[in-house]
């Protein structure tokens, strides 16, 4: 019985149930963030472009954006009855894949990795796994059974269980 | 909203393709001249989609590409870049090595890097063509600026160029580059991505130049 699994890729979110997996790959600086309820196994993922909906005059999907990104997740799993006590969320990316001289201070990856800790502690969801920043690309799977997190790189690294 | 991608047509893509093929005979010129040895250069497609489906053109999205990322300034902006997959860049190399080619390494740099900069060069020469070939069909003064070089799967790589503007969709024109070097077929992809402000400048540059030179 295979189980199915659910790709996202940048601007993408998705909520589902356990013993679904979710998946999304080739993450360079975007940052893929999982939330998680332990009880009910239930949770969403989001595929991160930017730090901050502020910059877009709300142009674009709620998931490009940090902010609006992890509100949104939060809003789908508190309405199927999630609760905030059993949530954990994790997240992996951010990286900076070229080393270059844009000098204007942190690269876009530092800023969306700055973003969704800053936005987990608003809203008060512990992180409890984080693979993020270096150099490489990567690739998440999340398994809804066990809220697992498992990031791969394309050799770059051995692959994280978070 | 609509969720269309298809921000050219059918008839702009094909003379972005003739565009191409003729780009590709001045490309296997310099690219002789760099690496003193007859060169043929085929190009199998040129594809038009959504610069996040990119990686959809490799046999394996997941696997690890060199890649050579140069900005594009001028009548159009974006990024450009030149991508050799893992499994053909050795025999690039080891071309560009008989040649000659490629600075020494330079103290403090990564050996993989120093090998590399033959890949670089490659690049460099092959996107200043193609700029050409659309300059003197379309009248577009596009340069490009300093390449860097990364080695990763091909999405992560693309990912900054496109981020900044992710709440439009963009197009990328991917050009297969097929070297056939002796017996060595070393297949490459060079992308465009033109800045979501630059499309319409495009489109109108393709539909003015398709005018002066008519249909076959």
């Amino acid at each position: 019985m295979a189980q199915r699994n659910i790709t996202i890729t940048m601007g993408e979110g998705a909520v589902t149930n356990a013993p679904q997996i979710i998946s999304s790959q080739g993450i360079g600086s975007c940052v893929v963030v999982t939330i998680y309820d332990r009880f009910k196994k239930m949770g969403g993922m989001a595929h991160i472009m930017l730090p901050d909906s502020n910059s877009a005059n709300g142009r674009g999907s709620p998931y490009h954006y940090a902010d609006t990104a992890i509100v949104t997740l939060l809003g789908k799993l508190y309405s199927r009855g999630a609760l905030l006590q059993d949530i954990v969320a994790k997240m992996a990316g951010g990286a900076q894949m070229f080393i270059c001289s844009n000098g204007s201070g942190p690269g876009i990856g530092k800023q969306n990795i700055s973003s969704v800790r800053r936005i987990l502690g608003r809203e008060r969801i512990p992180l409890s796994g984080e693979e993020v920043g270096g150099s490489y690309g990567r690739n998440v799977e999340f398994y809804l059974d066990s809220g697992k997190v498992i990031v791969t790189t394309a050799g770059k690294k051995e692959d994280v269980e978070l | 909203m609509s969720k269309n991608t298809q921000l050219f047509t059918e008839e702009q893509i094909d003379f972005l393709r003739e565009m191409m093929n003729i780009g590709a005979g001045n490309a296997a010129t310099a690219l002789q001249q760099l690496l003193q040895c007859p060169i043929d250069l085929i190009i199998p497609r040129v594809h038009v989609l959504p610069a996040a489906q990119v990686s959809s053109i490799l046999d394996n999205p997941a696997s690890l590409v060199a890649c050579v990322r140069m900005g594009m300034v001028g009548d159009i902006d974006g990024a450009m870049f030149f991508i050799v997959p893992e499994e053909y860049t050795k025999k690039l190399i080891s071309i560009a090595e008989k040649a000659q080619l490629g600075i020494s390494k330079l103290p403090g740099q990564k050996h993989e890097e120093g090998d590399f900069s033959a890949v670089v060069e490659i690049g460099n020469i092959l996107s200043g063509v193609y700029l050409t070939a659309i300059h003197d069909f379309c009248g577009l003064n596009i340069y490009h600026t300093i390449p860097v070089l990364a080695i990763d799967m091909i999405q992560p790589l693309l990912d900054e160029a496109l981020v900044k503007t992710s709440f439009q969709i963009q197009t990328a024109i991917a050009v297969e580059n097929e070297l056939v070097v002796e017996e060595h077929h070393i297949r490459t992809l060079l992308l465009i991505i033109p800045s979501p402000e630059s499309i319409k400048p495009m489109i109108d540059a393709l539909g003015q130049a398709k005018k002066a030179y008519g249909s076959a």
